[in-house]
């Protein structure tokens, strides 16, 4: 197994070209001020994808041995356990917080 | 020897010969480096585990004598002892909870027993990152010096699970608290990144995930607990330290916020906790049935698998802290389903355990004796589990009797009495020295019978309604808080009979060999105490570690070293994934 | 693949260079889940709270500037690319290379935290502090400062994540300097590297999460 994979500059500067295209991206869908929740689900899923390319091509998670890409996977879906186990209550009380 | 087909997995000729140990080594760990300046700098995951030992035996000692004191004050249904008024009891049963959990439980089998005999179950020289292993303890004694802080400092009265907003606003040195345990938590994640990784990276040649001994997968899956639970105890925690500095009102309603909404952030790490507790211990108890019954354990990838089936759904069922809380129903039942499902992979490995002992050839010796405590003790414990996660059940005996009685029968009857027998099973191969069984066994009996006494009628006095936490009670429970009271003492004198007699067997022991038992497992394979390094060399493991239909030569494999020291890579054939292979010496 | 492990940097216990640097990557990658959860406990209390006032944090977010914010996500993209091309000086053994990439990282990151600097004393002037500290009128919502404190606290926490970055590749640049990088050793460089990556990641969800609510 080799640990030790030499990305090219064109790999990365290409990676990054596309994370300042999506950055840019996303400000300029924000002030079209898409209707609820397609603004956020837009906005989700082009953090995601910027997030994505950071973790695979500059953190080398393509070419590095699959169980590091299992940590990082793993790490996300026990806070989605974390989060969404926590808001089977939150979304479901009668009143959100004990008034006061 | 029998032979088996290589599979499709990787295969290597190397050449092996029988590395005989010797039964007791001259130079060994202790004795390799003197003075106490290379104990505290040490990078030998031996003496890291034995400096564990010397912590988590001194705050099990504080934390004992607290609940003795807790226990004393429970005599009179009014107040009993004159220095203690309400608010110092308070203090006292949150101190006792807070170190017994965080200083003695979360770290004792996995950073004592894990440290010094797992890297020697693989056949590595050590862990994969010593240095972090010196910090974790570190850190673990800076955690402990902040709780000493805090009892000069005025304790806290907030229980050991801090809910707000009472820990968030009540005056009383809790920042200071949240702070130590923030530390000790980074010990606890250090721990588990590096047994991961060892576990990973640091296997003899021809140790396959399928002959990995039971105890370090027990190990793995509660590292694996620790990395990804620990770290949001410690965002709460901070997050609480901010409430209290900064009024930042997350968990404060007369700020806006939540209160509930801490206690879920508190159980996602808490309940998967209790696993980081008992899973090493069921790892344990997997060793030495094992060995005491001289027969393999039945059932290895159940068990193997049942641990980690137990991590993962540890982590599905918190909720169940907080039927009473305000929490949505649709959370509750949710929960209530979720925790009868982690008992199964429990009581799988129970089954299996016992199916190992039938039929096997028993001694009856002092780490079978813990054991078999264990399984009387921690069934009981397991099965009130489920009572109180029926949420209609709940309702009545939450925060009562009942449940202190639940957990200190899974974490003292099913915990310590497994950490027990794992003390007194690697004790020979740490020390090179044996104790007295005959005081052993005594100590045994004494500490099952104390810990039957002050428990059972604690179970009996919360489905009545005894609540827990009180100062102050109804007449009507007089009688088992007496009860319960009288055995906490008889408990005490067993635990100080073990500290006796080990100290003792320190200076004036039998001596002991390589392997008294007569295991199989490759901790057994090198002279006691063991060597500084472990091996001189690889170690090459053909069979799994409970075969005792092979010969113990069979476990002394190791590479043929050449002149310069290097191994030399010619000669057998290993096979990845069957348990057979051909050697050719 | 037998490299003597009589090589300096190879330790003791490790059979040879290859494991080494393979367990050290696996140890910071482990290492990087617990960041994940840690922050995630953050995350969460946000997702939580916009849940039940969504209200409060569209109306909020219009006190912290876009732009800026926007301009932060470019430099620490930007010193994400940089720290990778270290790692690849270091790889192709470009000695000189490895300090002017490390420099140019830490560059990126101190013009982070300058701007971060800016927007926060600019927050401050107008009464908006975390927590019980909280004085700003502006806002048309009573809940205004639990909004502020989620963001105080997780951009905080971020700010204290990069300034620990800076610290340790400030210690890198050092040790490079001095030549103790070169193709067949450069772990540290990695793993420093491996955890910069994560920062910038936690910050690409910061910024659409507090800067672009509709």
């Amino acid at each position: 197994m080799s640990g030790h994979h030499i990305s090219t500059d064109k790999i990365l500067l290409s990676v990054a070209g596309a994370l300042f295209v999506l950055t840019i991206l996303t400000v300029a869908v924000h002030y079209l001020a898409l209707p609820h929740p397609w603004s956020i689900i837009v906005a989700m899923t082009v953090a995601v994808m910027k997030a994505s390319l950071v973790a695979l091509f500059f953190m080398n998670l393509y070419w590095d041995a699959r169980f590091n890409s299992m940590l990082f996977i793993a790490s996300i879906l026990f806070l989605a356990l974390l989060v969404g186990l926590s808001m089977l209550d939150t979304l479901f009380r009668i009143d959100p917080t004990p008034g006061f | 020897m029998a032979t088996a087909e290589a599979s499709s997995g990787s295969t290597k000729k190397l050449q092996v010969r029988r590395y005989k140990p010797e039964e007791r080594a001259e130079k060994n760990y202790l004795n390799a480096e003197k003075g106490i300046w290379s104990w505290l700098t040490t990078l030998d995951h031996k003496r890291i585990g034995l400096l564990y030992l010397a912590g988590i035996s001194l705050f099990f000692a504080v934390g004992g004598i607290l609940a003795l004191l807790v226990r004393m004050e429970l005599w009179t249904p009014g107040p009993t002892l004159g220095f203690l008024t309400a608010d110092g009891y308070n203090q006292l049963f949150t101190l006792h909870g807070a170190i017994m959990i965080f200083l003695f439980l979360v770290p004792s089998v996995p950073a004592v027993l894990g440290n010094f005999v797992m890297p020697i179950q693989i056949g590595a020289k050590d862990v994969a990152f010593p240095r972090l292993n010196l910090m974790s303890w570190y850190l673990y004694m800076a955690g402990a010096l902040g709780t000493i802080y805090v009892i000069i400092a005025g304790g806290i009265d907030t229980g050991w699970t801090f809910y707000t907003p009472y820990s968030s606003s009540t005056g009383g040195a809790v920042t200071a608290m949240t702070f130590g345990v923030f530390i000790i938590g980074f010990s606890s994640i250090l721990t588990g990144v590096n047994f991961i990784t060892t576990i990973h990276k640091m296997r003899a040649p021809g140790l396959t995930w399928g002959k990995l001994p039971l105890f370090c997968w027990g190990l793995y899956a509660t590292s694996i607990i620790q990395i990804l639970a620990t770290p949001v105890l410690a965002i709460t925690l901070l997050l609480v330290g901010m409430e209290r500095i900064l009024g930042i009102g997350i968990f404060d309603p007369a700020l806006g916020g939540d209160p509930v909404l801490y206690q879920h952030f508190f159980w996602f790490y808490s309940h998967p906790a209790v696993y980081i507790m008992i899973v090493p211990g069921f790892g344990i108890v997997s060793e030495v049935v094992s060995t005491f019954s001289k027969k393999t354990v039945f059932g290895y990838w159940a068990i193997a698998l049942s641990s980690l089936a137990i991590a993962f759904i540890g982590f599905l069922v918190w909720g169940h802290h907080m039927f009473t809380s305000g929490q949505a129903s649709l959370a509750s039942t949710v929960f209530s389903f979720l925790t009868f499902l982690v008992g199964i992979p429990t009581g799988i490995k129970m089954f299996n355990w016992l199916a190992t002992m039938h039929k096997g050839s028993i001694a009856l010796k002092t780490p079978l004796l813990y054991v078999l405590g264990f399984f009387f003790l921690f069934l009981i414990g397991g099965l009130t589990g489920i009572v109180l996660a029926t949420i209609a059940l709940d309702i009545h005996l939450h925060d009562t009797y009942y449940v202190v009685a639940h957990f200190h029968f899974v974490m003292v009857g099913g915990m310590v009495m497994a950490l027990l027998a794992g003390l007194h099973y690697w004790w020979p191969k740490m020390f090179g020295k044996m104790y007295n069984e005959t005081l052993a066994k005594i100590a045994a009996g004494l500490i099952l019978l104390g810990f039957n006494v002050t428990f059972l009628p604690q179970f009996v006095m919360g489905a009545q309604g005894m609540p827990r936490r009180y100062y102050n009670y109804l007449e009507q429970f007089t009688y088992y808080h007496q009860v319960s009271t009288v055995g906490a003492f008889i408990l005490g004198a067993g635990f100080l009979l073990v500290l006796g007699y080990l100290v003792h067997s320190l200076f004036r022991g039998k001596k002991a060999g390589a392997n008294p038992w007569g295991s199989r497992a490759m901790e057994w394979q090198i002279a006691s105490p063991a060597p500084p390094h472990n091996f001189e060399h690889t170690p090459v493991v053909i069979h799994g570690p409970y075969d005792y239909h092979r010969p113990m030569e069979d476990f002394q494999l190791g590479l043929i070293q050449s002149e310069n020291g290097h191994s030399e890579h010619q000669g057998a054939e290993i096979a990845s994934d069957t348990d057979e292979v051909k050697a050719e010496e | 693949m037998a490299n003597h492990s009589s090589a300096t940097h190879v330790q003791h216990h490790f059979v040879d260079s290859e494991q080494q640097f393979d367990s050290a990557k696996m140890g910071m990658w482990i290492f990087l889940v617990t960041e994940v959860l840690f922050f995630g406990g953050l995350f969460a209390a946000y997702i939580i709270y916009r849940a039940w006032y969504p209200e409060l944090f569209t109306l909020a977010s219009e006190e912290l500037n876009t732009l800026w914010g926007g301009v932060n996500t470019i430099v620490l993209i930007g010193s994400s690319l940089t720290v990778a091309m270290a790692i690849k000086s270091a790889q192709l053994n470009q000695i000189r290379n490895i300090s002017i990439n490390l420099g140019i990282t830490i560059a990126l990151a101190c013009v982070f935290m300058v701007i971060k600097y800016f927007e926060y004393t600019h927050k401050f002037h107008l009464g908006i502090f975390p927590g019980e500290f909280y004085t700003y009128e502006g806002i048309n919502h009573p809940k205004a400062n639990i909004f502020f404190s989620l963001y105080y606290l997780m951009t905080g926490l971020h700010g204290i994540h990069v300034l620990v970055g800076i610290g340790l590749m400030i210690w890198l640049l050092i040790k490079a300097s001095k030549g103790a990088f070169n193709s067949e050793y450069y772990t540290p460089v990695e793993i420093t590297g491996l955890y910069w990556h994560l920062v910038d990641i936690i910050w690409i969800f910061l910024f659409p999460l507090f800067y672009l609510i509709d």
